[in-house]
């Protein structure tokens, strides 16, 4: 070894180029995961251009192009996965090209990408609009222009539809519940004939006959959808789709880039705002962000005033000894603690213990199935709170112990009692280290999924935590959550590949709001400290 | 109001000073306010830490049923119900309720008796119709289509008691039904009475095997063959079969299937004849003692033999496949008997069984974990024959006369001890004893395995390959960090790890699994490469910068080498996949797999501890690495000012001084990245296969704890003994994730009195 190449060695100059090479390998994994989880998130709304590859032996495939790669031990050449969609049709979303047995590639102008209600996409150009059987538009432009002009009255029925199905039969069917428990806590009573019984099976009556009213209004409504648009597929295939079905269509190689805009930020907002389809694979997110804020929500109301008593209790008014720091010690191991064991002790304090006797005192007329002892929004966010009550009373503890000790002797000198010391000069002062505390906590519990999945969350809710019907906020319903369908979608649904882009996108929104809260966190404790740096000088 | 806030606010000239009146009831209100405030917040924060703290009770209140002794309580004696003997055999029976016991005499009368104990129910006996005057000799043990009775002249009559259960004015009322079938003649020319006997159905029809003399038997088959016309034919065979002994057969029992004979003999040998064929044949025999076999029996199943012998000895044994033939092992010896087992019978729901001594002595032993977890002295003078209850809840035993006796059993967790949690099991249809988890099958009988082992054993695997992926990294980022990083970049690069941490388990799973795995499979050869790759990469970077004249090199602070490093780490590693790609081609012949297998042996699963090392390595990098820089960054400055003083370069300065004096922060570090690592969820849920297999290979996956309770608890029977288990196994991990971050933390307080002194 040369001296030079000695005296490098020596100066330890190339540790600390290696030791920065790990901090740069770790910096390259963070990023380049949140960049991937962002690529494909946002990719997944942009309406591309549908390829038509003309093959060799004159077939033709046309649908999205997904991914290119190399033919495993095909000698460097390349193939192309297609998303062919039209599920109904072929069987399988993707299909893979062999790039040497393409002969041409062409972007037509008429081919359409619909979406619909049942079976994924459907791509393919428009042959002929129909309405009971009589054909009423032909062609790919003709019967675009006359989709254009009928879908915004099928959209209107299918609204209509819904809306008596959810709405009026919905408001029905929890009538008919009510009564039938009422009949069965009667019954417990020993009441089984008499003028209540006779009352609550007059009105149960009533409610049936609305409810076969309603029956034949929507079998009506149904019967007046008569249109159907038939596409013409590749390999000559034809399919004949209900317009009741078809909830959008688009002609992506025609379109412009500013109307791709326009449609792109029309998808972002139907993926936020509507319910899901199809197992969740398809449509919006919007019960499950529901279901994540509204349990956040839950649990931020349930550990603020916890998680600051006994900040207060731990730094204030306790004697400082052996035994506090013990505590101390303990609540932040608590930490540190797995979330699935807060979920175990959810599920055998809050489900079994709790919400049990709670069923057998007040809810017993719809015993054995259970209401309050089986898992549901106020268990799961009570049992977040537990999770997150440490993470609370560690910053509000870190912000009690940053207040000056001149600022309560001051207040006490002035007379002051310590409660209204407490209250007026040391928690004005602490409350942002508690928001701080706080925020943390939101964004740890927003992204907890392990004790949720045996607390109350499920693949699809029935109905939201909050509606029409008193009293208004059930807290006894299983939930929906964007962690939990991350991990439903992505690892238990039948097509996990027609999903994946669903899951990048429903990711890229939970690592949104954990990393936005978690910043605005960060933020407000650095101020606080720099706030608390010069004041103690 | 005393003192006028206006006069403050304004600064004017203050009103004439009045004197300050202090309201004495306003003062001691205030007072009072504040001893009650102050009681409120004392009382509000014990309680809320305590039941914080209460978390550990809780979950060990639900564990600790599954460790309770069982217990037996006496119900009651019953008067025996008719006047007679009992039959030899497996006589007695009762009903799923407990509410009527039968038992067969002698003179073939089903006796019944009323167990609800008040006596004022008295149901008459039924006495089967074509005994004559012959009398019941043996019972044979109840299979498919009920019991067998064996007469004194050679005949069978087959028997099913059925309880009807009616519900009249809401109470529950079972009335019992015996019914007798059809006697067959099973020895019709010398009518030798039925010693002993046996029956089964198998797949093409009833078999019956009895025993008529000290060692002759007859083996009776019926084969219903199914004719496409003319209904089904049935074809009847008898055989004669003498067993070569030089003693007699003492006990004899058939499994359910038909397929094995087991028969006990006066001189302590099982004699195993395999029915399968249409010729009987003698498989094996063993010796179980030196005293006469005198009760058979099989656990729920008919998989596992029980024995008892003249001197009191019982033990288990298996049919256990050996190199192509099959071997009757010895299993478990239990807790003998002081006088002849006189009685063997099973659980109709688990492994258990009782056996019972002819001095009244019964003793209840479970079968899978060789436990004996009851005696009870029933007091019954010659006592004859014992039976569990169909829920297992009970146990009767009869005397001569037909008097029974019952005790209820409290048991509900009777499979599970720490041997069977942690220790190697004998199961049935298993060459060996094994760590086995499988909570869920298919069939009926199935039996739970529920040992932790290779759920710890999984969860130790994938913190191993967590921490094998994160310690390195973030502990040299760490020190770079806190020791030769420029403050200017420190504040961009803190943050980012800030958000690494904050990541979302399930985000990372999901990534792991769906995008990651994938990948990885492509790769693996050039991710071994890598860290090699990527080293030499940076200290030829650093020989290259070194040429660079120190014009450009002085315009780059010190403390910014990793802005440097970021493009050759990206650079690298990409070489470092493409040459990974050249080595699996040129020297791996083509497929790492192909290559794994034959020369290492090893097979490869998409989902594996690569790739879950890889992934909780992003959930374990930021905790370590903000620990570790805290401590390191909190050595008191001047160390190092007296380490550069005298000479030292920053390397020697931060590996010599700063490193040793935080070690014990480093320590802590890790300790706490373990914690988070044995306790993760949803990345080893969603990124491993889930399989509880115990194999150290990085490629392939596992069953951590806390993945299987996300798994089974959902689908576990509360109070149920899976449910119990999976309470056990979060315990475990509270216990282990305290106990490391407690260490941890203590370490880390004494590292800061230290840095307090220094």
């Amino acid at each position: 070894m040369s001296s030079r190449a000695r005296q490098l060695w020596h100066s330890g100059e190339p540790f600390i180029w290696l030791t920065g090479g790990a901090l740069a390998f770790a910096l390259v994994l963070v990023l380049g995961l949140l960049g991937l989880i962002v690529a494909n998130g946002l990719g997944f709304f942009w309406p591309s251009d549908v390829v038509r590859l003309t093959l060799t032996d004159g077939r033709t495939v046309s649908g999205l192009l997904v991914e290119r790669e190399a033919i495993p031990e095909g000698a460097g050449r390349n193939r192309v996965k297609l998303k062919v969609a039209n599920r109904d049709l072929y069987g399988a979303d993707f299909q893979w090209v062999d790039e040497a047995v393409i002969a041409r590639r062409d972007h037509p102008r008429d081919v359409v990408v619909m979406e619909r209600t049942e079976w994924g996409l459907l791509i393919g150009t428009i042959k002929e609009v129909r309405d009971g059987g009589r054909i009423v538009a032909s062609g790919a432009e003709q019967g675009l222009a006359e989709l254009e002009r009928r879908l915004p009255g099928v959209a209107l029925a299918r609204r209509e539809i819904k809306r008596i199905e959810k709405g009026e039969v919905g408001a029905i069917n929890h009538a008919q519940e009510k009564i039938r428990l009422g009949l069965r806590r009667l019954s417990l009573r020993g009441v089984t004939s008499g003028p209540a019984v006779d009352s609550l099976q007059r009105e149960m009556a009533v409610l049936q006959a609305q409810y076969t009213a309603e029956e034949a209004r929507l079998v009506d409504l149904r019967g007046r959808q008569t249109a159907s648009v038939v596409v013409a597929a590749d390999g000559g295939r034809e399919k004949d789709l209900p317009l009741l079905q078809v909830l959008r269509v688009d002609s992506p190689n025609a379109m412009s880039l500013a109307a791709k805009s326009v449609r792109y930020l029309a998808r972002v907002l139907e993926f936020v705002w509507s319910d899901p389809r199809e197992s969740n694979t398809e449509g919006g997110v919007f019960p499950a962000i529901f279901g994540t804020v509204m349990m956040v929500l839950i649990m931020s109301v349930m550990v603020a005033p916890l998680g600051v008593l006994a900040a207060f209790y731990l730094r204030e008014y306790a004697r400082q000894g052996t035994f506090v720091s013990a505590v101390r010690i303990a609540v932040n191991n608590l930490a540190g603690v797995p979330s699935i064991v807060f979920g175990v002790f959810g599920v055998g304090f809050f489900i079994y213990f709790v919400g049990g006797t709670i069923d057998r005192l007040f809810f017993s007329e719809s015993l054995p199935s259970p209401t309050f002892g089986t898992g549901g929004i106020l268990w799961a966010s009570l049992t977040l709170a537990l999770l997150t009550v440490p993470v609370v009373i560690v910053a509000t503890e870190e912000g009690l112990a940053a207040i000056p000790r001149g600022m309560r002797e001051a207040s006490l000198a002035l007379g002051a009692t310590k409660l209204e010391t407490t209250l007026r000069v040391v928690l004005p002062a602490v409350m942002p280290s508690i928001l701080t505390g706080l925020i943390l906590a939101m964004a740890r519990a927003a992204g907890e999924v392990a004790p949720l999945m045996i607390t109350g969350v499920v693949k699809l809710a029935p109905a939201l935590p909050v509606d029409g019907f008193w009293p208004f906020v059930h807290l006894d319903r299983k939930f929906m959550h964007l962690g939990f369908h991350i991990y439903d979608v992505g690892f238990q649904s039948p097509n996990v590949d027609a999903a994946r882009p669903m899951v990048f996108v429903t990711t890229l929104l939970l690592l949104a709001i954990v990393v936005l809260l978690n910043l605005f966190a960060i933020g407000l404790r650095n101020r606080l400290r720099r706030k608390y740096a010069m004041s103690a000088v | 109001m005393a003192i006028n806030l206006r006069t403050f606010r304004d600064g004017d000239a203050a009103p004439p000073a009045r004197p300050l009146t202090v309201s004495r009831t306003r003062a001691s209100r205030r007072i009072l306010l504040d001893r009650i405030s102050s009681r409120l917040v004392v009382l509000g924060g014990i309680v809320i830490i305590a039941s914080i703290l209460a978390i550990l009770l809780v979950i060990a209140a639900e564990v600790y049923p599954l460790f309770l002794k069982p217990s037996a309580t006496f119900v009651r004696a019953y008067p025996p119900a008719t006047a007679g003997v009992l039959a030899a055999g497996d006589s007695i029976g009762v009903d799923e309720y407990r509410e009527v016991a039968f038992a067969v005499t002698r003179n073939g009368a089903v006796a019944l008796a009323a167990l609800d104990g008040n006596g004022k129910r008295s149901l008459p006996p039924v006495t089967a119709p074509s005994l004559g005057t012959a009398t019941v000799t043996t019972v044979s043990a109840p299979a498919k289509g009920g019991y067998l009775l064996g007469t004194s002249d050679g005949r069978v009559i087959p028997l099913e008691v059925k309880f009807d259960v009616t519900f009249p004015n809401g109470e529950r009322t079972v009335t019992p039904r015996p019914e007798f079938g059809a006697a067959a003649s099973l020895d019709p020319e010398r009518k030798r009475a039925i010693v002993r006997l046996g029956h089964a159905s198998t797949a093409s029809g009833p078999l019956t095997v009895a025993q008529v003399g000290p060692t002759e038997l007859l083996v009776h088959k019926v084969i219903e063959k199914k004719a496409l016309i003319g209904g089904a034919r049935k074809e009847e065979t008898s055989a004669a079969l003498t067993i070569p002994l030089d003693g007699e057969v003492t006990a004899l029992r058939l499994d359910s299937r038909g397929e094995d004979l087991f028969i006990g003999t006066s001189r302590g040998q099982i004699v195993w004849y395999d029915l399968r064929d249409a010729d009987p044949k003698q498989t094996g025999a063993v010796e179980v003692g030196e005293a006469p076999v005198t009760a058979l029996g099989f656990l729920l199943g008919d998989r596992t033999l029980v024995t008892g012998d003249g001197r009191g000895a019982v033990a288990t044994w298996q049919i256990v496949p050996a190199g192509g033939a099959r071997r009757l092992t010895l299993i478990h010896r239990f807790k003998g008997h002081r006088g002849p087992v006189v009685a063997v019978d099973a659980s109709k729901r688990d492994k258990g069984f009782a056996t019972a001594d002819a001095r009244g002595e019964v003793h209840v032993h479970y079968g899978t974990s060789g436990q004996t977890l009851l005696s009870v002295t029933t007091g019954t003078a010659d006592l004859r024959s014992v039976v569990f209850a169909p829920k297992s809840d009970a146990l009767l035993v009869v005397d001569r006369d037909g008097g029974f006796r019952q005790w209820r059993l409290d048991n509900p967790h009777p499979g599970v001890t720490l041997g069977t949690l942690f220790g190697k099991v004998w199961y049935e249809g298993y060459s060996e004893p094994a760590w086995v988890w499988q909570s869920t099958g298919g069939t009926d009988d199935f039996e739970a395995k529920l040992s932790l082992t290779p759920l710890v054993y999984g969860t130790l695997k994938g913190t191993f390959y967590a921490l094998l992926f994160a310690v390195p990294i973030a502990l040299l980022a760490a020190i770079y960090v806190s020791e030769f990083m420029h403050a200017a970049i420190k504040n961009y690069v803190k943050p980012v790890v800030e958000i690494m941490a904050a990541l979302p388990s399930v985000v990372l799973g999901f990534f792991a699994g769906l995008w990651l795995a994938p990948v990885v499979e492509r790769v693996v050869p050039g991710l071994f490469l890598m860290p090699a790759v990527v080293a030499v990469a940076i200290l030829g970077a650093l020989l290259v910068w070194r040429t660079v004249p120190a014009a450009i090199r002085g315009r780059f602070r010190t403390g910014t080498e990793m802005l440097l490093v970021l493009p050759v780490v990206v650079g690298s590693g990409a070489v470092a996949l493409a040459l990974g790609g050249l080595v699996e081609r040129v020297v791996l012949a083509g497929s790492y797999r192909g290559w794994l297998l034959s020369a290492l042996g090893l097979t490869y699963d998409q989902r594996n501890s690569l790739v879950v090392g890889i992934a909780m390595g992003f959930a374990v990098i930021p905790i370590i690495f903000t620990i570790a820089e805290d401590s390191l960054a909190n050595v008191p400055q001047h160390l190092r000012a007296g380490s550069l003083a005298l000479g030292a370069t920053r390397w020697q300065t931060a590996i010599r001084i700063v490193l040793p004096t935080a070690s014990p922060g480093i320590f802590s570090a890790i300790m706490i990245g373990f914690g988070r690592a044995v306790g993760e969820t949803m990345i080893v849920l969603m990124a491993t296969g889930n399989t509880p297999v115990m194999d150290w290979s990085i490629f392939n996956g596992f069953r951590a704890l806390s993945a299987n309770i996300a798994v089974e608890l959902p689908e576990a029977p509360e109070a149920g003994t899976l449910f119990r288990v999976l309470f056990l196994a979060a315990f475990l991990l509270f216990c282990l994730t305290f106990a490391v971050n407690t260490v941890a933390e203590l370490v880390r307080l004494k590292l800061r009195q230290k840095y307090r002194y220094l």
